[in-house]
């Protein structure tokens, strides 16, 4: 644990316990949105799927990314991951996105990324909200995480038809926000 | 429709067993069965059991939400 780091959170007027509940929620449910977005991307074939397969591969790939991001926030600042993954992903901060019942529903597979996507930009809004200008490095990691789940959920949310974004898909690297925590 | 005392919606805080029950702008919400409401505790910061209407200004989502559970009463006025 880093000792200092903690104690500067907690001199700030930060609930760390809290804090780290969150953190490790979030992470969960990064994990297992990477693990439930594999089926999902197996699953997204034919004239209306292959479009959309690349940005489910690039979300998957960025959600393992923040989960590997969060993980040294968490044990600095004193806080762990459960030894039961089962438990780790019960207590994750997002419902598990399922693949819908209809395969072809290309529509529906849509629904559950984009809802998935939603919940994280919600999750990390409320980090940022409970960090901003008391715990600078959390901050830091969970904006740089916020910055890349709002363009997972604008790719998403074009595909279903409720206006442009701005954005465009990735060119090159993935997770430009949040590499910098994987060096 | 059921009618709630603040102190009968106390009953339902998700706790051992029990059901997950909250209050919005005088309508209650069963949240038993939502993931996010697992043992009557949502995102760490909020249980059930408790009238949430002044909560959710703080919340990073609105009221759109609480349409995706069932409303199963209303709750009186002190």
């Amino acid at each position: 644990m880093a000792k200092v780091a903690r104690e500067m959170v907690e001199r700030a007027g930060v609930n760390v316990d809290q804090l780290l509940e969150l953190l490790v929620k979030n992470a969960a449910a990064e994990l297992t949105t990477y693990y439930y977005y594999t089926i999902l991307r197996v699953n997204l074939i034919g004239l209306e799927g292959e479009g959309i397969k690349e940005i489910a591969e690039v979300a998957r790939i960025e959600d393992r990314n923040h989960f590997e991001a969060l993980v040294p926030r968490i044990y600095e600042l004193g806080g762990e991951l459960p030894q039961d993954m089962k438990e780790f992903h019960d207590v994750s901060a997002c419902p598990p996105a399922y693949l819908p019942e209809d395969l072809t529903d290309i529509e529906a597979i849509l629904t559950v990324l984009v809802e998935a996507e939603r919940c994280a930009v919600r999750g990390y809004t409320q980090i940022c909200n409970m960090t901003a200008g008391k715990d600078h490095r959390t901050y830091d990691l969970s904006l740089a995480i916020l910055n890349e789940e709002i363009e997972h959920e604008s790719w998403f949310s074009e595909f279903l038809g409720e206006g442009p974004s701005g954005h465009f898909m990735r060119r090159g690297e993935t997770s430009p926000f949040v590499s910098k925590f994987l060096r | 429709m059921q009618r709630f005392t603040k102190k009968e919606l106390t009953q339902y805080n998700g706790k051992d067993e029990a059901l997950a029950f909250i209050a919005y702008e005088g309508k209650v919400y069963d949240v038993s069965r939502s993931f996010l409401w697992q043992g009557g505790r949502h995102q760490v910061l909020h249980t059930a059991g408790v009238d949430l209407t002044a909560s959710l200004d703080h919340a990073p989502h609105g009221a759109d939400l609480l349409e995706r559970v069932p409303m199963i009463g209303m709750l009186e006025e002190d």
